[in-house]
């Protein structure tokens, strides 16, 4: 029986060891316990906070989001009506070199026409700012060009049948 | 040497399968508590107010993604079908000009008609219709060089 005795007696200074310590840490351990619950509370309130921020910017995103969309539709839609613009122009054009020249064949107008589309759709085509301006310049020289030699042939000051300088134009590019 | 206790090994026997199928008993008991308060622990930890905060902030956070991503392709669209009534605007107005041309092709082709092989005509004319058709127009204008070379 002494054996158990020694069993028993070695439990009971085992649970009295453990008593003693957490007597004296006590205290440690109520802060601990303290502390944590205290971060646990601030993280959680940060974690709020910012979920709160979030929505806040989303909603900000949102009105954001249909202005700029919105300003894009009407831009989108004056630049089809600016599409829309050019092509009658380019119409005019075309009459207006088909009035002076009145002998002038309906494939070569038909050829002036066409090039200035071409030049008028890259420029629209064109995505950077500065090769966009270059193929501008490009499309108003030439429409410029046809002008001056419907209105040159017009009032008589030259006698060529067919509008050399826009061909020449034409043919250079 | 044998111990002359008879009974004694038969009863050693059961006490020994007793007591490890209580260890067994024991054993398994303990490991299904175990399980049971790992179960229960991350349960409560789940609907921790903690977790349900980060939760319902990774569910903004997802959600300021998405508006972003909608405001793309909102954007992209508007392109899209900007571009298609711009195209739409210019295949209308090719159209329009190549029936001009043709015109005169075909005012070109009859003018001609009578100075011209009767297969020669109807080869041309039926090229000028397929030309047409496809809206090809270097192939019109090359048509249309080729008649007036012809007369």
């Amino acid at each position: 029986m002494t054996i158990v005795n020694k069993i028993i007696k070695l439990f009971h200074s085992v649970k009295d060891e453990n008593l003693k310590w957490q007597l004296a840490n006590q205290g440690d351990q109520t802060k601990l316990k303290h502390t944590r619950v205290l971060a646990e509370k601030a993280l959680e309130a940060e974690l709020k906070k910012k979920s709160v921020q979030l929505e806040h910017d989303i909603s900000l995103l949102k009105t954001k989001h249909d202005a700029e969309l919105s300003m894009f539709k009407t831009k989108c839609k004056q630049d089809v009506k600016d599409y829309k613009q050019y092509l009658a122009a380019l119409d005019q054009l075309k009459s207006s070199i088909q009035a002076s020249y009145t002998h002038l064949p309906e494939a070569v107008a038909f050829t002036i026409h066409h090039h200035a589309k071409y030049l008028l759709n890259k420029m629209w085509e064109e995505e950077d700012f500065e090769q966009k301006m270059q193929h501008e310049m490009q499309l108003i020289r030439f429409m410029t060009a046809v002008h001056e030699d419907a209105r040159l042939h017009l009032e008589g000051e030259t006698t060529e049948n067919l509008p050399e300088r826009t061909l020449n134009l034409i043919q250079r590019q | 040497m044998r111990l002359a206790v008879p009974g004694l090994p038969g009863a050693l026997t059961l006490l020994g399968t007793a007591m490890l199928l209580s260890a067994f008993a024991v054993l398994i008991i303990a490991g299904l508590l175990g399980v049971f308060k790992i179960i229960v622990r991350s349960a409560l930890d789940y609907f921790s107010s903690k977790q349900r905060v980060q939760r319902r902030l990774w569910f903004v956070q997802a959600r300021q993604d998405q508006v972003k991503r909608l405001f793309y392709f909102k954007a992209r669209q508007i392109k899209y079908f900007n571009e298609l009534s711009r195209k739409r605007l210019l295949k209308l107005n090719n159209r329009k000009h190549i029936r001009s041309l043709s015109k005169t092709i075909d005012k070109d082709l009859l003018s001609i008609k009578a100075k011209l092989p009767g297969t020669t005509y109807q080869q041309l004319q039926q090229d000028h219709a397929r030309y047409r058709s496809r809206q090809d127009v270097e192939a019109l204008l090359t048509l249309q060089q080729k008649i007036s070379t012809l007369v």
